[in-house]
């Protein structure tokens, strides 16, 4: 990146921050629905059974592809209800630097929720001490999250001009999605708790990192024609 | 007139690909061998994997035809992208459909989750459903856009979903192509190459058909505004 | 839209008349590399577009019904971003000079949404010329302004003509020939007027004009 874009791709991301920080509204939603969706899981699934850990990955991940949905859905808010969109694209910025700043905020705001979502996951789900585990969890995040923005990201650009589009975005994310919720799950169940199979845990990242590449590719190649009106 | 050379060549592939199907029934279910495990089931594999395979290669097509749109915007990339995907998606369907008969047959049930394909094409038919979704929402030279970047998006994903699953299960499909390569007597590969080309001259002349028709439709349409025209134009009317 | 061909000189002026859904403001939308044109060609100060859209954005100001700012943004943090965006020199005396010039200044660390509905519109006005463009597209630009914001921007117009042009959409014909030195006028799509207006009657050509949209 050019300094030039560097400074552009600081301003938006700090504006969407300010912007989140002042109404606190995205962050505080998700959170509260991971919450919820966790204590549903437990409903669902927990009180049917006697020992939870092996499905505390698993539990994780639904609520974070759950909230992620969320999150990625309201990240373009501020510029569809103050409608300011427009200002965006009539100023020099290229489109790629617009689409990262914006994959880069689901990025935060979903590391924002996974501090307070993994410990919560671990200290409902997870039998014994998990404290130990949760370096190589916040590695699974990062891996996770860096395809889920580049994909969020996207999906809510294109979701921005269709009708009904609280509908379409998750018919349209999470099917690709996917991938990164089976991997991210096998990744955390691989050493949460006293599982601690490091060849699986391996396994699984590799496959993360791999995701996030492929996607990075395809964000490349699509970025630029998203706004191309 | 390109009109009637693109029927002509739907006539010629629809024959090919007609006197091809044909072939490959018979001969799957007269002249290829059974299978000593499974019996007259197996013969379904012929047109499971063809299918399946045939589907896959629509899917590419549809993607390299939205990359193709993108850098041309030429119209006619975007009608063989989203005329590759419907093609795709109901081949889809009948893989599955054909997937769960044998999978009856074999195991006896309908659903495995430990099939890695069998579950990849549920997924892949929600991921192409949602290009249809995200393609009747908007208009426009936006709406073949956003379709070709996602045929784009969505083929990316197709090789990361059967990995994933893979990965996170063990692999219990009936192996009859194992990764060298074909693992059955020449007697089943020629039928099974036979159904292959049959498929793929199916999904060839959907297509042609559909491009014909909509390119029909639009001078059906352009006839008619050039005839109300006229006739709003006449003195009396 | 459909074979209107515009040529504008650097320091001309611009109006672009006609009834709703003449493509008034379709027009203004490819001029601003919103929309790109199905056909035919569009060089933006020299660049062609859309290849090249990103080089002669940085020097084109529009504003339109909206003020394309964040009203959750303080006025300074609203041209603070656009200062970065559009890669500015010394943002801080631009701001500042920005503000002032609007009338914005004692209310610089406010949110916009604080602001009435002028106040908004004249910081759109501010963010407009924060980069001090060569081309300045307006869409009926005095609808959201209030009398200061409106005789700020008759200075701007008047004063500020050399080396810029500009492109006006409005409603208000007499008012948009006073100020122009060229008329087109839209009628679904098509250009059915185009001529310099400079030594006409605004009132005269009122008349006109309401005879060719009728």
């Amino acid at each position: 990146m050019s300094p030039r874009s560097l400074r552009q791709f600081r301003a938006l991301l700090v504006k969407d921050l300010r912007l989140e920080l002042r109404t606190r509204d995205t962050a505080i939603a998700m959170l509260l629905f991971s919450v919820i969706s966790m204590v549903i899981f437990q409903f669902a699934v927990g009180t049917r059974t006697e020992e939870t850990t092996p499905f505390a990955g698993g539990i994780l991940w639904a609520t974070i592809a759950l909230t992620a949905v969320l999150g990625v859905s309201r990240v373009y808010v501020p510029e569809r209800e103050q409608r300011v969109l427009d200002g965006l694209l009539i100023a020099p910025v290229p489109r790629m630097v617009l689409m990262t700043s914006k994959a880069v905020a689901i990025v935060l705001y979903l590391l924002a929720v996974e501090i307070i979502a993994v410990p919560l996951v671990g200290i409902f789900f997870v039998e014994g001490s998990f404290a130990q585990d949760l370096p190589l969890i916040l590695l699974t995040c990062l891996l996770a999250n860096t395809g889920i923005g580049i994909l969020g990201s996207l999906f809510a650009s294109m979701a921005l001009f269709s009708r009904a589009r609280e509908v379409v975005l998750p018919v349209l994310f999470l099917p690709s999605l996917l991938p990164v919720v089976i991997a991210a799950a096998g990744a955390t169940h691989s050493v949460f708790g006293v599982s601690n199979d490091m060849a699986e845990y391996r396994g699984f990242s590799l496959f993360l990192a791999v995701y996030a590449v492929i996607f990075g590719l395809v964000a490349y190649a699509t970025y630029p024609f998203v706004f191309d009106d | 007139m390109t009109d009637s050379r693109s029927g002509r060549l739907l006539v010629v592939t629809g024959t090919a690909t007609a006197a091809l199907t044909a072939l490959a029934v018979f001969g799957v279910f007269f002249v290829a061998p059974e299978d000593a495990d499974q019996g007259i089931i197996q013969k379904i594999f012929y047109f499971h994997v063809a299918i399946a395979i045939a589907s896959l290669v629509a899917f590419a097509v549809a993607c390299i035809s939205g990359v193709l749109y993108l850098r041309t915007r030429r119209e006619r990339h975007d009608e063989v992208s989203s005329i590759s995907i419907g093609i795709g998606l109901l081949f889809s369907g009948l893989v599955l459909v054909t997937g769960t008969i044998w999978a009856k047959a074999s195991w006896g049930t309908w659903w495995v989750w430990g099939d890695p394909r069998l579950v990849t094409f549920l997924i892949v038919i929600l991921l192409y459903a949602a290009y249809f979704v995200l393609r009747s929402r908007a208009e426009g030279e936006r709406q073949r856009r956003y379709s070709a970047i996602y045929a784009i998006a969505a083929f990316a994903s197709v090789p990361l979903s059967f990995y994933s699953v893979r990965i996170a299960q063990s692999f219990v499909h009936p192996v009859v192509f194992t990764q060298s390569g074909a693992n059955m007597p020449d007697s089943m590969l020629v039928w099974f190459v036979v159904s292959q080309i049959a498929a793929f001259g199916l999904y060839l002349t959907m297509l042609q058909l559909e491009l014909v028709q909509r390119r029909t439709e639009k001078r059906l349409r352009t006839l008619k505004t050039r005839v109300e025209r006229l006739v709003a134009e006449s003195p009396g009317a | 839209m459909d074979g209107v061909h515009v040529a504008l000189a650097s320091g001309e002026s611009l109006v672009v008349l006609g009834p709703n859904g003449a493509g008034k403001t379709t027009l203004l939308r490819m001029l601003a590399t919103l929309l790109r044109p199905d056909e035919g060609s569009l060089a933006l100060l020299g660049h062609d577009c859309p290849e090249h859209a990103d080089r002669a954005r940085g020097a084109i100001g529009y504003l339109g019904h909206d003020p394309l700012v964040y009203l959750d943004l303080t006025a300074w943090q609203n041209l603070e971003l656009f200062a970065d965006l559009y890669g500015l020199d010394d943002p801080r005396t631009r701001i500042v000079d920005g503000l002032d010039a609007v009338g914005l200044l004692p209310r610089a660390y406010d949110p916009a949404r604080t602001f009435s509905r002028g106040m908004v519109q004249r910081l759109g006005l501010a963010r407009m010329l924060l980069h001090d463009p060569d081309l300045l597209l307006l869409d009926e630009p005095y609808a959201g302004l209030d009398a200061r914001g409106r005789a700020l921007l008759d200075e701007v117009l008047a004063a500020e003509r050399a080396g810029r042009a500009t492109v006006m959409v409005t409603h208000d014909v007499e008012r948009g020939v006073a100020a122009a030195d060229r008329a087109l006028v839209l009628r679904a799509g098509r250009p059915v007027l185009s001529e310099p207006v400079t030594d006409v009657d605004p009132a005269a050509f009122r008349a006109r004009y309401e005879d060719l949209v009728r």
